[in-house]
């Protein structure tokens, strides 16, 4: 009997802490993740007005205690009506979607080349990508307004060189936006990839090269195949962030470049509408949405493999 | 010899009544009355919708070295899992020196276990190994280290104590696995495949090792083992599993020349299987006709059985002799053709191919180095048995 | 074979010297005696003092320091029980929810975060009345939920590679649940959780954007001074906070590197 009891004070402390355990974070997590995700929609199908809150409440109670629900589209009508939303959403789309492919295309050979080091020299090689995604990112864009602005390094040595005799217009311009973003997202591109091509096993290689591939074979049958977890999953850490991308553009961007994290900005801060910014936060989920699900689907494929 | 001396001295120390070894004579399964030390009682388990373990029973005796056999999904873990207390039976009683194990913790179950992978503690020396389960019983530092030296010299490992898990090689692992299963003195050991992960000539070494061990503690061993070899030269007895369920449960010897199901027959060692149906059931003459052999099989010893009923008859391929001429008795032997043969140096397999176009395998010893009466390819051969060779299985 | 080999080793290191190039000219125009962060006019260290006299940087680095430093400590617990929660156990209500709810922030825009939190303050304030004001503890929070992800992703990937056998090894020889997890557990996955923290606490120092919506007056953290004065024009200054920046991370990385060296799998 004494036993019986031990045993059940035990089972209950032990359900206890287990319900502890998942429900602490879970609820963490309800209430400053998603919770804040409804709000968000609720004032985006809320009208504006001057006051605080800036917006009209959605469920109000009328004279004859009826619950009135107004639900208010117009924010979402002006997205599509007003082509300078229409225009900074596919110039986001397309700057994100470039901006991955420049990243692939340098981050790929850095993974391989990294992945098939000397075990020596990769931990160093592997510090020296990470060591960059550890300091300011603000910082880092910084740095290249010094390099890339009129009278900037780049310029300077271009014009002493005797290469150009005025300065390339490059700060503010796609370029520079291009630069930036490539730049700052390059360890989220490697790291993922390299955590792929180090898991080659080397004898799939020997494999098929045995069986008669060339290099260039071997690179699109074998290689290329099974790095498609790490392509994807680094690619989606670059585009999507970068669809939002606020400081960039921002900082090295022109004025004209627009990107929806810019404008959601401006909406929100210098014409405090509210409802509008929400309206666009939304809009801008729903183009993210699909590509998360690719990430996830990813993620769990690495997870397969590792196994 | 040396190995026996030093355990001795061990167990002397803490534990004055469990020094005794099981002689090679006393066989306790034989005796009703002997009480068993681990009653297994109608244990099933059941993941979802799958049962891992479906009714078994079994008795253990103190100081046996008992060795479940079988593939991997016959439910042996489960069973070695459930008696350490990792996973909980779906129903029935387990028993441990007279004491029912229901609703006892690992942590506080008189039985330890040697893990296949070892599950040494990476960021713990080897000292610290094997330390750690005195620790938990709240033994005295100074207590811990005599006990620890102690348990070095068993495994004759000296001197390795301040080495990282990592820093050992495969055998020294698995000896300091032991040394910390067997620290805290426990009442029965479990084992989970203890060789599995060393190489052969290892493999052999450790099984003498692990039996002396045994032997001069007199701890209860169950190993849990797929290889049958390990099995035979390891166990007082042997429990063979088949899909959850114990098929067979007997000395080596039993098991390999009287096994009771045509799954054991097969899966112990290699055996000849024939098909038949009874044509005569008399007092030490039981006849059977299978369309795989010309003649009948007879055996001298009777089952309980009808006639007409479908039997097999089982019979290992060095339980065989081959022949030139053909013998005179009318029962027991088949013709064929030599189809392969197969030298191994001490023996040679034989494969003949019969008349009903079965297939049998015969084991030769090379008893001469080069053999007056070699047999070749292609020869047409008679493979004779005698009538109390072979086993007749009803299932 | 060796003609692409040099191909992508040519293309790797252009890469390198690419992540470097912009790092390096901080640190040079840093040490730069003119005002000028683009044209060299001899060597002097007047910006690392002018910097340490500034203080309103150096107010708003201790500020970011502590929001740093508190929010990666309760993202680090949150986000080893997500994990523990996830990887551990079979099924629970929520499960899936959870998982999704943790790698979400991963890829969440900051736009997006920094504005839906600012909006769960403002409705939560009208409606129990706190938080009174953004400030210090809004950002704390708005950083734990992104934290504590990033940490729950580390962990978990540690502890499904977690041998568990080994915390079986503990409990049969005698060790009960909570000294298992202090004993085994917690030792094994100590990497994890040091880098876990390190990410968290980088992360929070680092965010301009979502610290930008949740905070309010007396509250600028580091990264809204810097973005302040870089919109004003580049300094030196900044540069020589940068260097600074640099090389303390460099240290950490590269100790943290050899410490993870000596840990054995």
């Amino acid at each position: 009997m004494r036993n019986f009891i031990r045993q059940r004070e035990r089972a209950i402390s032990l359900k206890l802490g287990k319900k502890l355990v998942i429900y602490i974070p879970l609820f963490w997590l309800l209430l400053f993740f998603l919770v804040p995700f409804l709000i968000v929609t609720k004032i985006s199908l809320s009208q504006i007005t001057y006051g605080r809150p800036p917006y009209l409440p959605m469920f109000e109670w009328s004279k004859d205690n009826l619950l009135t629900i107004k639900l208010y589209f117009g924010n979402f009508f002006l997205l599509f009506s007003d082509s300078l939303y229409i225009n900074a959403y596919l110039n986001s789309l397309k700057i994100a979607a470039l901006s991955t492919f420049f990243t692939l295309l340098i981050g790929y050979p850095m993974a391989y080349f990294i992945a098939r080091a000397d075990e020596k020299i990769r931990n160093i090689l592997l510090l020296l990508v990470i060591l960059p995604f550890w300091s300011s990112f603000l910082l880092r864009v910084y740095a290249w307004i010094g390099l890339l602005k009129n009278n900037g390094i780049i310029n300077n040595i271009l014009l002493n060189m005797g290469i150009i005799d005025s300065p390339i217009k490059m700060l503010n311009t796609d370029f520079a936006l291009y630069i930036g973003i490539v730049y700052s997202y390059l360890p989220f591109m490697i790291l993922p990839l390299y955590a792929n091509l180090v898991r080659l096993d080397e004898k799939l290689l020997e494999a098929a090269r045995d069986l008669g591939a060339k290099p260039l074979a071997l690179f699109f049958t074998i290689i290329l195949p099974l790095s498609m977890p790490g392509i994807i999953a680094g690619s989606m850490l670059v585009f999507i962030p970068a669809i939002g991308e606020y400081i960039i553009p921002s900082l090295l961007g022109g004025s004209d470049s627009l990107m929806i994290g810019r404008i959601l900005w401006d909406e929100f801060s210098a014409n405090r509408d509210w409802p509008v910014a929400s309206a666009l936060a939304v809009a801008m989920l729903t183009i993210i949405i699909l590509p998360l699900i690719l990430f996830k689907n990813a993620q769990k494929k690495e997870v397969a493999i590792d196994e | 010899m040396q190995t026996k001396i030093i355990a001795n001295k061990y167990y002397d120390n803490n534990q004055s009544d469990n020094n005794h070894s099981l002689a090679a004579d006393t066989k306790p399964w034989n005796d009703k009355n002997a009480k068993p030390f681990v009653r297994i009682k109608n244990i099933s388990k059941v993941f979802g919708n799958v049962a891992a373990l479906d009714n078994v029973s079994l008795d253990i005796y103190k100081s046996e070295l008992f060795c479940l056999l079988g593939k991997s999904g016959s439910g042996k873990s489960t069973l070695l899992r459930i008696l350490a207390g990792f996973e909980k039976s779906s129903t029935g009683i387990i028993e441990i020196d007279g004491q029912n194990m229901e609703n006892i913790e690992p942590y506080e179950r008189p039985i330890n276990m040697m893990f296949q992978s070892y599950a040494l503690f990476p960021h713990m020396n080897v000292e610290q190994n094997i330390a750690y389960g005195l620790k938990r019983s709240g033994m005295k530092k100074a207590e811990i280290s005599q006990n620890v030296e102690q348990l070095l010299s068993l495994i004759k490992m000296e001197g390795y104590n301040r080495r990282k898990p990592h820093q050992l090689s495969g055998g020294q692992r698995q000896r300091v696995a032991l040394a910390r299963a067997l620290a805290r003195k426990p009442k029965l050991l479990l084992l989970d495949e203890p060789l599995g992960a060393l190489d052969k000539k290892l493999r052999q070494e450790t099984q003498f090792e692990l039996i002396n061990i045994q032997e001069t503690l007199g701890i209860t061993f169950i190993v849990v083992t797929h290889d049958q070899e390990e099995a035979m030269s390891l166990a007082t007895r042997i429990g063979v599993m088949e899909e959850g369920t114990i098929a067979q449960v007997g000395e080596p010897r039993e098991i390999y020349e009287y096994p009771a199901t045509r799954f054991v027959a097969d899966f112990v060692g290699s055996i000849n299987m024939f098909e038949g149906k009874v044509i005569k059931n008399e007092a030490a003459d039981l006849r059977i006709n299978s369309p795989e052999l010309d003649v009948n099989i007879h055996v001298a010893n009777n089952i309980a059985c009808a006639l007409g009923q479908t039997l097999w008859f089982a019979i290992r391929p060095e339980k065989i002799t081959l022949q030139k001429e053909k013998p005179k008795k009318r029962s027991n032997f088949a013709k064929g053709i030599v189809e392969e043969i197969i030298y191994l140096g001490d023996v040679s397999n034989y494969r003949i191919l019969l008349n009903s176009k079965k297939r049998i395998n015969v084991t030769r010893p090379n008893i001469s180095r080069d053999e007056k009466e070699k047999i070749s390819w292609d020869e047409e051969i008679y493979a004779v048995w005698h009538e109390n060779s072979g086993v007749v299985l009803a299932s | 074979m060796n003609r692409n080999r040099r191909i992508v080793q040519f293309i790797s290191i252009l890469g390198f010297i690419f992540l470097y190039v912009p790092i390096i000219s901080l640190i040079i125009f840093s040490f730069n005696n003119s005002k000028l962060v683009s044209v060299w006019s001899g060597f002097s260290t007047k910006w690392y003092f002018a910097l340490l006299q500034n203080e309103q940087i150096i107010e708003a680095a201790k500020l970011s320091v502590f929001i740093a430093a508190f929010s990666a400590t309760i993202s680090l617990i949150l986000g080893t029980l997500a994990a523990i929660a996830l990887s551990r156990y079979r099924s629970f209500r929520g499960k899936s929810l959870l998982s999704g709810m943790v790698s979400a922030p991963l890829i969440m825009p900051d736009v997006i975060t920094g504005l839906s939190l600012l909006l769960l303050f403002v409705t939560l304030r009208s409606l129990i009345g706190w938080p009174a004001q953004m400030g210090a503890v809004t950002i704390i929070i708005a950083h734990i939920s992104f934290g504590m992800a990033f940490v729950a992703i580390i962990v978990q990937s540690r502890l499904l590679h977690f041998d568990k056998s080994l915390e079986e090894a503990a409990k049969d020889l005698g060790a009960k649940p909570l000294r298992v997890f202090f004993d085994i557990t917690l030792p094994i996955i100590s990497p994890a959780l040091i880098s876990g923290w390190l990410l968290a606490f980088t992360l929070s120092f680092d965010d301009l954007v979502i610290a930008s919506f949740v905070t309010g007056p007396g509250a600028s953290t580091l990264p809204i001074v810097i973005f302040s004065k870089i919109r004003l024009g580049i300094t030196p200054e900044i540069n020589a906070l940068a260097t600074i920046i640099i090389v303390l991370v460099a240290i950490f990385a590269t100790l943290a590197m050899l410490q993870m060296k000596k840990i054995p799998e």
